[in-house]
């Protein structure tokens, strides 16, 4: 079971932790 | 896959169930399709469909193809109230199942209107088509959240509805990346694009469907009660969604909806621009890009942030912040813009956008508060046709009283301070209706049996 709830939050968890990172890689160009 | 798989008894979790597996299933569907707010990366390219580098005769102009955008939120609000007890009945499953189809195919449909360049097939699939995807979609996990979490319920329900506003950071970069990926010297790569979304937004939404569980009937958390005593403006009665429409608590909280998103949606659309307009020659086209992206990190924070902090400060007392808080921003912007305070004026809409977002995460729980969790999902359904108002109040205030002061020889840096007091008035509105707001007459509540 817990290795069903790890890999489910790895699956949401990876494409939303890339979208924040290009997000924030735009986000500091506000700030040069 | 048979169709008993995606019946709401099937999907009843067994003794044991760790209910976090719940909230990744929702985020699943809501990071889908949160891709809505990132459309607007393919506006150009439709624009070129034929020219390619630039707009040639015969290919769309960007007035024509922002309908796309228009239509699928109408469609959202409509296809969330008109299917919202259908949902409640079915379950999470089959209503995440018929979402994936919904979106996935608008935009497999709309890669057609792209190949034979009919604009009328694109309104089908992306607007009618994906605009039912995202109604369906979007209250499908909410009742079933709310009953797996009745001690955090703006917690369960804000990371589910933060999906929807991390959607657009994900689909944003995706889009161009895909478009770049598959540009030729023939095709601009938009049709490729759809086609690839289409079939890993259905994908990734099967996520969602194979993870959706309900409750067992009367499932409880492990050591949890419910309080003897329910805080103020939190019902333990059930209101049916046919007589929770007929309440004025409703039309209070869509007034509420209404009010908030209205002041946030139309800052969304201009924020490029406006941002502009007020620093003239101190930010450039990308300073504001990167505003614009700011802008939407905060909406999605603020929409976990908010309905969290819901749980303990109260919802009537989280919305009282928003539009009181609100009211403060929004007319302190044209003096930051006077004063030429860049940092504080970006700060002052990050704030703004935080509880833009935080307005559409708490309403499930303040709905769940004010009618209980019977036909929660369904009532949410139907206020979310506040949403579909507000999304052309918010823009229409915005972009018509800034063109009527510069056609009235107003310079364009101070256009928007009209819009400004104009957005406090708004919320001023959605404060006097959130401040009137009372428990639900006990002759609307429900009697009969709550089990589906």
């Amino acid at each position: 079971m817990n290795a069903r709830l790890i890999l489910l939050w790895v699956l949401v968890g990876i494409p939303l932790s890339w979208g924040l990172l290009k997000t924030l890689e735009n986000a500091l160009k506000l700030f040069q | 896959m048979t169709a008993s798989f995606l019946d709401r008894e099937h999907t009843v979790a067994p003794p044991g169930f760790n209910r976090f597996m719940v909230p990744p299933a929702a985020l699943a569907v809501h990071l889908s399709i949160g891709q809505a707010y990132a459309f607007s990366t393919f506006n150009l390219p439709l624009t070129k469909l034929i020219g390619l580098s630039q707009s040639a005769p015969g290919d769309w102009d960007l007035k024509q193809v922002g309908w796309i955008f228009s239509i699928a939120i109408v469609f959202l609000g409509s296809s969330a109230a008109v299917f919202g007890r259908w949902v409640e009945r079915v379950g999470p499953r089959k209503s995440m199942f018929t979402a994936a189809l919904c979106f996935g195919g608008g935009f497999l449909v709309s890669a057609v209107g792209i190949h034979l360049h009919q604009l009328w097939i694109i309104y089908l699939g992306y607007g009618v088509l994906g605009g039912c995807g995202l109604g369906i979609g979007y209250i499908s996990p909410v009742s079933t959240l709310i009953k797996w979490f009745p001690d955090r319920p703006g917690m369960a329900t804000g990371m589910a509805i933060m999906g929807f506003g991390g959607g657009a950071l994900i689909a944003a970069p995706l889009s161009v990346l895909l478009m770049a990926h598959f540009k030729t010297a023939t095709s601009n790569g938009v049709l490729e694009t759809f086609v690839t979304m289409g079939v890993i937004y259905f994908m990734f939404m099967m996520i969602g469907v194979y993870a959706a569980r309900v409750p067992a009937a009367g499932w409880k958390p492990a050591g949890w009660t419910a309080p003897a005593q329910p805080k103020q403006l939190v019902t333990t009665a059930n209101v049916a969604v046919d007589a929770a429409w007929r309440t004025p608590q409703f039309w209070l909280l869509w007034v509420v909806l209404c009010m908030n998103v209205s002041a946030g949606i139309g800052v969304i659309g201009q924020a490029s621009p406006m941002i502009q307009e007020i620093f003239t020659g101190r930010v450039t086209p990308v300073a504001a890009a990167s505003f614009v992206g700011l802008l939407s990190l905060f909406n999605m924070l603020g929409r976990i942030f908010w309905a969290s902090t819901s749980d303990y400060i109260g919802r009537r007392n989280t919305y009282m912040i928003f539009f009181a808080l609100g009211i403060v921003l929004y007319s302190s912007v044209p003096t930051l813009g006077h004063l030429g305070q860049e940092g504080l004026f970006v700060a002052a809409f990050c704030i703004i956008l935080s509880m833009y977002g935080g307005g559409f995460a708490t309403i499930p729980a303040y709905l769940r508060d004010m009618f209980g969790t019977y036909q929660v999902g369904a009532i949410h359904g139907r206020l979310l046709t506040a949403w579909s108002v507000a999304g052309v109040l918010g823009p229409v205030l915005v972009n018509y009283i800034r063109q009527y002061q510069i056609d009235n020889g107003v310079p364009k840096a101070q256009a928007y301070s009209v819009t400004m007091y104009i957005m406090c008035g708004l919320l001023l509105i959605g404060f006097l209706c959130n401040f009137a707001m009372r428990a639900v007459d006990e002759k609307y509540h429900f009697r009969g049996s709550t089990e589906l």
